[in-house]
């Protein structure tokens, strides 16, 4: 049963990693937190499901959801951020909130707020190997994580755009001053990690074979507790911090917390901002942050 | 200030029509009778609200054409609470108060309704709940609530032993959601003991699993469930929410037949997991049988599916007959308690309709004749239905009340 | 006034302290994204102390205030390492972590939720919340303000002339942690229904947008704000299926439209000259 519950929590971990790293993006690079991200995923599901159930293959389907998330992280950020960037930062905060409301509302109104599912069919086959189980869908968000992850990293650091965004990062003056356009890196952060969400969005919903319009609300909570947990800076973080809390979770439910489970989740959040306040990876310091 | 300037209109409405009546010669009987509906149409449970709406517009329609009550047009005033029980609770004063209603049908939820009966016995004007199944709600806030429903603790002692004959049962692990009162009552209390009532073992008893409105992964539970290999599974959930538990349950390859409270039952259940029987109890179902829920759903469903904001394949919800109950039985009262639907006798009549409401027997439902007990809870008919490769089936009925009363 | 009216004027004023405990504690540069929590300790604190000990209401909301405060200091200690956004996200975590400990805090009803409160009155609810407005106004012309503001524009330069900063920050977080504890156990009694929900993430966030809308740099702010979040979704009625989006486009729209929210002093100044000229 422990093997099992592993991979229940590895699974579980790269759903968080794949949002935390959404959320990192732009928290990363802007010192903002887009508190839509988590309806980007939601859209990112229900285009998936839309795409998957009009009988397009699995990859149209990611690309629907990538680009339908990315087109509303682009509304996003032209309304709700560039002109609040001077702002302080709760004030954009709650531009993105904004946006979240409004994108739960159109779906309701779209799907309904009844779980949509996936027929049967999707379900995908499942693989016995000795006393665990594994599904090929799981088996896809695994892979595709490590993947996501990968190519995350190698834009943000191989890549002169990544170089730019990170430079933006460290500093904006100093950035501006250098000729990087902020304007245009910002729009490009806000559409990597939109990208990233619907993505994710597309991958989970499918894994789990059901949807709400609701389903971004508790699981972006988590996403940023990890995000918090693997640093802020660090793409990598995500793909360790993720994984950890996801078996961390399912550890707590094996053995007999099931009820204290968010207790645990939030509890360690707390313990690492406070003993390693630069996350597991180290990067950004918390106690260093911008102001309010 | 800005009130006043709203409710002119009104307010000259109101002293045109009592001058008109009074000119037309002292006439018994108001020419609109207003009643008010609290229904959550934004919001996670949007779809109830909203077909709830749909059901109420028909009812209003059917009266309407078919001669209005005692002569007066019927308006029902619907006001959404997308869920929040202040919202639930301020609807309700601006129903009772500013619209002088004199009937509420709602609020949907528990938590709703507990914030708003309160507010009900303040004003003193009947609410009843559509689906608000947590125990004992209506029973704190008597004599003006009143709830449709049945207490999940009397359907569950039909209910189990049912499931324990049909599948041979012995134990059983409990999963439930721990954020949902109704459910986590049910869960760790409600069904616990009645299956230990009925010798069945709860596998997990020190140990019951939980989890949260909302959560998307339940594989861990789920695996716990599977390991400790019980011929049956409790899920005490809100349907959305067992949609989750039911699909994961499919995928690790656990199937063992299900049981649950009134919360499972929905259409959309029947898709998650086609090969898993669901046993629960229900007064409503979309495709029952008989000549009342066969016109009532042949005349809804259309309506349904062409309301914009609701999914293409919508059926009927017990909720939806539930409110449809209520509101005839509000209409019921009017015609037969002697309501007049005058303003001077607002209240008067809202205490007419609490006192037939209270004593009311055998009156026609969807599924069956339904009363009220002391407790503000219905006595109704309902039925354990078993949920298999797609579609309800009745399978035993019961009453929630003793086999003599009318009701049954 | 129509008890509908009276109602939503409890609520408002029940945000209002809300809005406050969380314009307090901005007041000194740090944003917290978990006063539902101190809310939630203060509704229950309080209504335990009035259903099952019979204690007063205003002496049951005085002793919840002092011991939320307690408790806001107590955590604000250690997260004061904390800045920006990341003390920000920690507060998020502490809210989570109260509105799970009341989930399955089976003595006051868990999930289940508890009741038995008195209802009071919008007076009563008003007589607090304008009172602590009041108080947060005088506040506002006080020295003990001028050292929050210096420690909100520049925190070293604020420790370097001599200012306890240490000090300041854990005074404002335990005042505001009160503040929110008064709301909480008015919210309790308003109600005469607590249930965890009541408290999460969602209460937070909503007391920072109404001090955010209504104007972050003056108290009366958030009273506008309170005001505003409370009645817009009322008259938003008539649009039904499109509220909840009509209220978060009408948010975009006031954050663009006025990023330092609603109210500020220049806005203050004018309406206030204009009456004198008139």
């Amino acid at each position: 049963m422990l093997i099992q519950q592993l991979v229940n929590g590895l699974t579980l971990g790269a759903v968080y990693t794949l949002l935390a790293l959404s959320f990192s993006l732009v928290m990363g690079i802007l010192g903002i937190l887009n508190l839509a991200i988590a309806e980007l995923f939601m859209i990112g599901g229900y285009l998936g499901f839309t795409l998957i159930t009009a009988g397009f293959p699995l990859p149209v389907a990611v690309l629907g959801g990538m680009l339908g998330a990315a087109a509303i992280a682009i509304a996003i950020e032209k309304i709700g951020y560039q002109p609040l960037r001077d702002a302080p930062l709760v004030t954009p905060m709650l531009s993105t909130l904004g946006f979240s409301i409004i994108l739960q509302n159109v779906a309701t109104n779209i799907w309904g707020s009844d779980p949509a599912q996936l027929p049967d069919e999707y379900f995908g086959k499942q693989y016995a190997l000795g006393p665990i189980n594994i599904g090929e869908m799981q088996l896809i968000v695994l892979v595709a994580t490590v993947v996501l992850v990968a190519v995350v990293a190698y834009i943000v650091q191989k890549t002169p755009m990544g170089r730019a965004l990170r430079a933006v990062a460290e500093n904006r003056e100093v950035a501006r001053i250098l000729g990087v356009s902020a304007d245009r890196l910002t729009m490009l952060a806000f559409i990597l990690s939109g990208s990233l969400a619907g993505v994710a969005g597309v991958l989970i919903a499918l894994h789990y074979g059901t949807i709400t319009p609701y389903l971004g609300v508790e699981i972006g909570l988590k996403a940023i507790a990890v995000m918090v947990i693997g640093g802020t800076r660090q793409i990598w973080g995500a793909l360790v911090a993720g994984p950890l809390i996801g078996i961390a979770e399912v550890l707590t439910v094996a053995y007999g917390g099931s009820q204290v489970r968010d207790f645990v989740v939030y509890g360690f959040m707390i313990l690492i901002l406070l003993l390693r306040p630069q996350g597991l990876l180290g990067g950004a310091r918390s106690d260093q942050g911008q102001r309010v | 200030m800005s009130r006043i300037k709203s409710n002119l209109p009104r307010v000259l409405g109101t002293v045109a029509a009592v001058t008109l009546s009074a000119m037309v010669g002292g006439q018994a009987w108001a020419q609109e009778i207003a009643i008010g509906a609290v229904v959550p149409s934004s919001g996670p449970f949007a779809e109830w609200g909203r077909s709830n709406t749909v059901t109420l517009k028909m009812l209003e329609q059917q009266t309407n054409d078919a001669g209005g009550i005692n002569g007066a047009k019927l308006k029902i005033t619907i006001l959404d609470d997308a869920a929040k029980p202040a919202q639930a609770a301020s609807s309700l004063r601006k129903l009772a108060g500013d619209e002088k209603v004199l009937a509420v049908a709602g609020p949907l939820t528990s938590s709703a309704a507990e914030v708003t009966f309160p507010v009900a016995n303040e004003m003193k004007v009947v609410s009843t709940s559509q689906a608000s199944s947590k125990p004992g709600v209506a029973k704190l806030n008597r004599p003006w609530a009143f709830r449709n429903t049945i207490d999940e603790g009397v359907l569950a002692k039909t209910t189990v032993p049912f499931y324990k004959k049909a599948f041979n049962i012995k134990t059983v692990a409990v999963i439930f959601d721990a954020k949902d009162a109704t459910a986590s009552t049910v869960g760790k209390a409600i069904m616990p003991a009645v299956l230990k009532a009925n010798d069945i073992t709860v596998a997990n008893e020190n140990d019951l699993l939980s989890f949260n409105t909302g959560d998307l992964d339940v594989s861990a539970q789920v695996t716990k469930l599977k390991a400790l290999n019980p011929d049956g599974v409790v899920v005490s959930a809100d349907y959305s929410q067992a949609i989750t538990v039911l699909r994961e349950m499919k995928r690790q390859g656990l199937i063992k037949p299900v049981v649950g409270a009134t919360q499972l039952i929905s259409s959309a259940i029947l898709k998650a997991a086609p090969e898993i029987p669901v046993i629960a109890p229900a007064t409503f179902y979309a495709t029952m049988t008989g000549p009342a829920p066969e016109k009532f759903t042949a005349t809804l469903t259309p309506l349904l599916r062409k309301e914009s904001g609701l999914p293409k394949d919508i059926e009927p919800s017990m909720y939806d007959a539930n409110i449809y109950e209520i509101v005839s039985m509000y209409i019921d009262a009017i015609k037969k308690a002697g309501v007049t639907g005058k303003p001077a006798d607002l209240e008067a009549d809202r205490t007419k309709i609490r006192d037939h409401l209270a004593k009311l027997e055998g009156f026609p439902g969807l599924g069956g004749p339904i009363g009220f007990n002391d407790d503000g809870d219905a006595i109704k008919a309902f039925y354990v239905l078993q949920g298999q490769n797609g579609a309800w089936d009745t399978k035993v009925k019961g009453c929630s009340s003793a086999p003599n009363h009318p009701a049954c | 006034m129509s008890t509908y009216y009276a109602s939503l004027l409890a609520e408002s004023g029940i945000l209002l302290l809300g809005a406050l405990s969380v314009y307090i504690i901005l007041a000194t540069g740090q944003l917290s994204l978990g006063n539902g929590a101190f809310m939630g300790i203060g509704a229950y604190l309080s209504s335990y102390l009035t259903v099952a000990l019979n204690v007063p209401l205003t002496l049951a909301l005085v002793i919840a205030a002092i011991a939320a405060g307690i408790i806001g200091a107590i955590v604000a200690f250690p997260a004061l390492r904390l800045k920006g956004i990341y003390l920000a996200m920690a507060t998020v975590g502490f809210g989570e972590m109260v509105r799970s400990f009341f989930l399955n805090f089976d003595a006051m009803g868990g999930s289940g939720g508890y009741r038995g409160m008195q209802h009071i009155s919008v007076g009563y609810v008003w007589l607090w919340a304008g009172g602590i407005l009041i108080a947060v106004m005088l506040l506002e012309r006080s020295r003990v303000w001028l050292e929050m503001q210096a420690v909100h524009d520049d925190e070293t330069a604020a420790g370097l002339i001599g200012l306890n900063t240490t000090v300041t920050k854990i005074g404002a977080f335990g005042a505001g942690a009160a503040v929110a504890a008064i709301s909480g156990g008015l919210f309790a009694h308003h109600n005469v229904y607590i249930e965890p929900a009541n408290f999460g993430f969602d209460r937070s966030i909503e007391f920072v947008l109404a001090v955010i809308l209504g104007g972050s740099t003056v108290g009366p702010g958030s009273l506008v704000g309170s005001l505003l979040l409370v009645f817009l979704p009322e008259f938003l009625r008539p649009i039904a299926d499109w509220r909840l989006a009509a209220f978060g486009t009408l948010l975009i729209l006031v954050l663009l439209v006025r990023r330092q929210g609603i109210l500020d002093r220049s806005l203050i100044r004018t309406l206030t000259f204009r009456r004198a000229a008139a």
